[in-house]
């Protein structure tokens, strides 16, 4: 019950959908249409999982009253709140989900600048990593970092000052050595995805099993 | 006045996150607890009213569509992992989501991702009448992949005529890509940047035009 | 030797400098601007040239796959194209692979139709126009025709009219994207039995003209993840869907296969990408001027001249100082 019976649901489940692909009969095509609506349902209920991580990790640093405590506070009054605000809040005083609205303003003025910020942070960084880590220190660093120059001021208008050679030859190689590494790449992607695909239908992969208990 | 209060908030959380270059500050943390949680509680809102509002409950209690209950209850199984004595029935709706999208995906990511690829590897080196850059190119793709699939072929040692020069001149093909894959990161990162930069001067100091 | 300590000071240099060496490189240029002309490459060219050849009987789907950790890259494209769409005529899907792109959606939505800003469109709600469909009208010049003849006016330097559920259906998100785009491979509205703003999805003309993929002839994915691909595996190669992607310059070099392939038809890479297509768009005359994204070409240029500067100089001085023989030294060569 424990773990065969999940590994029976993941290899039925899976052959049934592998098998359904090829056949266009009206039951199959069903089956597939049973999924879609299905599927979809049951990942929602996930977010459960997430919410409840999240309240009792700060929910026990907050009873402990931990280090860094009212941080915790900072967690956890949003995620409940915003649902509130849109949810039960009614339009009139500043609720539902449209602007102007208290849950519109705490995703457009508090979470889209801070994720953007957050994220924009790399570009000092790479800055520091370019002339701290970036060494020529073999023929082939050193072919990587001319690739990527022709590449960067290709990119960008003030390369064309030196001509459309430089611009051209950033997309040719684009288009040809880059294309070419890529795609051995891929490729190797592609045969790995198919083979984790196989494993964990037959079971083979059961590290998805782990953490609930035996 | 709500416009106006929001991009000074958004301001003042956008330095605080910046803040963060030049030392952490409870500034810094808080801003990035807030991130957390307003993420999270976001996400609450659009499954409730773009999945399980109109696909479930709607057509449960006014379209009486009763097999609706069977995903439901699969997915309210998703409790039991708080609780360690039944945290075993969890496994059951990952079985299922995880088992059917590995079949699905199955046949169509060896269609698109494999053979579609090689397909596209698989072409004439020569076709007359093409520019020069065009042959070159066409022959860098197809000797250049071939390549770079024997560097990363590692159950055989890389030496000889076929393993050895072909490796050598796959990692030449990989650094090449790599390097333009370098140029570009850079090329994001700044973006990211410029964008902030452009929402502090526009949007909130108003010295853009 | 006083030299090489200059170089290993170089080295060790804090690095809360470097940060503000970018910081003003990246400030400077947008008080000293450049206007340095840009040519737009042909796989962003080979979208707006679909785009271009698209009309009001044709359909288009933008996936808002991103998050607004890339919002700085991808929401610029996404606005292009819904000018471009909006300007045409040509009906818009849009959809949304996470729950935080859904919000970013909405942003561009929200920007296309300010009305303060010359160039934007006005968006009628599904629900402001319900007396017109209780009358029948039928067809989108038609429906204008009767907007207009209602005392509706555009108002001062506004574009036209977007009509919510002929030219525009914002579907939003859905979980496990993957299956959403399978499913809409036979039936869009079995997906989304209501928009983004609850309106019944089944009853817009929209729907009743484009059922699904199949009637779709471009879907273009914005997207800072793999989230694209999806499109590729669930969409063009079950269905045979018409491809294009609108990816963060981090991702866009790995792409470079699935155009060759002809998995997709034109690729906007990165801030560069979304530029290209403001070039265009003005060319084309459905914008008087560019927007955020040619602007900021100008930060770009310089910002890659730093860097590369840096690349040098710090070269230079690990050369200088002696560091590769110490390192050599040290590893026993």
């Amino acid at each position: 019950m424990k773990r065969t019976v999940p590994l029976m649901i993941t290899m039925v489940g899976g052959l049934v959908l592998i098998i359904q692909y090829f056949i266009p009969h009206q039951v199959s095509v069903s089956v597939f249409n049973y999924y879609t609506s299905w599927a979809p349902i049951v990942s929602g209920f996930a977010l459960i999982l997430g919410v409840g991580s999240i309240t009792r990790l700060h929910y026990h640093k907050i009873r402990i009253r931990d280090r860094n405590w009212p941080y915790s506070l900072a967690t956890l009054i949003p995620m409940y709140l915003m649902p509130v605000f849109a949810l039960l809040l009614p339009p009139s005083i500043w609720g539902g989900n449209q602007a102007p609205g208290l849950f519109d303003f705490m995703y457009t003025r508090i979470q889209v600048p801070i994720q953007s910020t957050m994220f924009s942070m790399l570009a000092f960084y790479i800055a520091s990593a370019a002339f701290r880590a970036f060494r020529a220190k073999s023929a082939l660093a050193t072919l990587l970092l001319i690739a990527a120059v022709i590449v960067m001021l290709g990119q960008v208008p003030i390369g064309d000052l030196a001509g459309r050679w430089l611009p051209n030859l950033g997309q040719w190689i684009l288009r040809y050595p880059n294309l070419a590494a890529k795609r051995a790449i891929e490729l190797g992607v592609g045969f790995g995805v198919l083979a984790t695909c196989l494993k964990i239908i037959f079971g083979v992969e059961r590290g998805w099993l782990g953490g609930a208990g035996e | 006045m709500y416009d106006l209060i929001g991009i000074w908030v958004a301001a003042i959380l956008t330095l605080a996150i910046y803040s963060f270059l030049y030392k952490e500050n409870p500034l810094y943390r808080l801003a990035e607890h807030l991130v957390v949680g307003t993420s999270l509680g976001y996400s609450i809102v659009m499954i409730w009213n773009q999945l399980l509002f109109p696909r479930l409950w709607q057509p449960l209690t006014h379209g009486q569509d009763w097999t609706l209950v069977i995903p439901a209850l699969f997915g309210i199984l998703y409790i039991t992992r708080f609780y360690p004595r039944v945290a075993w029935l969890s496994r059951y709706p990952i079985a299922f989501l995880l088992g059917t999208g590995m079949g699905v995906g199955f046949p169509l990511d060896m269609q698109a991702l494999v053979l579609r690829q090689i397909e596209a590897t698989i072409i004439p080196i020569y076709a007359p009448g093409a520019p020069f850059d065009v042959s070159l190119g066409t022959v860098v793709i197809v000797l250049g992949t071939l390549a770079a699939l024997i560097y990363f072929f590692f159950s055989k040692p890389h030496r000889g005529p076929f393993f050895g020069t072909g490796s050598k001149i796959g990692i030449w093909i990989i650094m090449i890509g790599f390097g333009a894959t370098f140029g570009f990161t850079v090329m994001g990162r700044i973006s990211l940047l410029i964008g902030r930069v452009q929402f502090l001067l526009g949007d909130w100091l108003h010295l853009l035009h | 030797m006083s030299a090489m300590n200059f170089w290993m000071k170089m080295l060790n240099i804090d690095r809360r400098w470097i940060f503000l060496a970018i910081a003003v490189v990246v400030i400077v240029p947008f008080f000293a601007r450049m206007g340095l002309p840009l040519i737009p490459n042909r796989e962003v060219r080979s979208i707006y040239d679909c785009i271009d050849s698209l009309g009001p009987r044709n359909a288009l789907m933008i996936g808002w796959d991103f998050d607004p950790s890339t919002d700085a890259e991808n929401q610029p494209m996404g606005i292009a194209l819904l000018r471009h769409a909006f300007a045409r005529h040509v009906p818009v899907f849009m959809t949304a692979y996470l729950p935080l792109g859904q919000g970013l959606a909405n942003m561009a939505l929200e920007q296309v139709s300010d009305t303060t800003v010359a160039g934007n469109f006005v968006i009628v709600p599904w629900d402001a126009w319900e007396p017109f469909r209780a009358q029948g009208a039928e067809g989108r010049d038609s429906l204008e025709a009767a907007w207009i003849a209602a005392g509706h006016r555009l108002p001062e330097g506004s574009r036209g009219w977007v009509f919510e559920g002929v030219d525009l259906a914002f579907l939003g998100y859905q979980p496990l994207f993957y299956l959403v785009i399978l499913g809409m491979g036979n039936s869009i509205a079995s997906q989304f039995p209501s928009d983004a703003n609850g309106n019944p999805v089944a009853e817009m003309p929209i729907i009743q003209a484009h059922k699904n993929l199949r009637q779709v002839d471009l879907a273009v994915t914005l997207a800072g993840s793999s989230a694209c691909v999806t499109w590729i595996v669930y969409g063009t190669a079950k269905v045979g869907l018409r491809v294009a992607f609108g990816v963060t310059a981090v991702m866009a070099t790995d792409y470079y296969p699935y155009i060759q392939s002809g998995q997709i038809i034109g690729m906007m890479g990165g801030l560069r990408g979304a530029a290209d297509y403001e070039v265009l768009e003005t060319q084309g005359g459905y914008t008087s001027s560019t927007g955020r994204a040619y602007r900021g070409m100008d930060v770009q240029s310089l910002a890659h001249l730093a860097i590369i500067l840096m690349v040098v100089l710090g070269n230079i001085a690990y050369f200088a100082s002696g560091m590769r023989k110490k390192t050599a030294l040290k590893a026993g060569r």
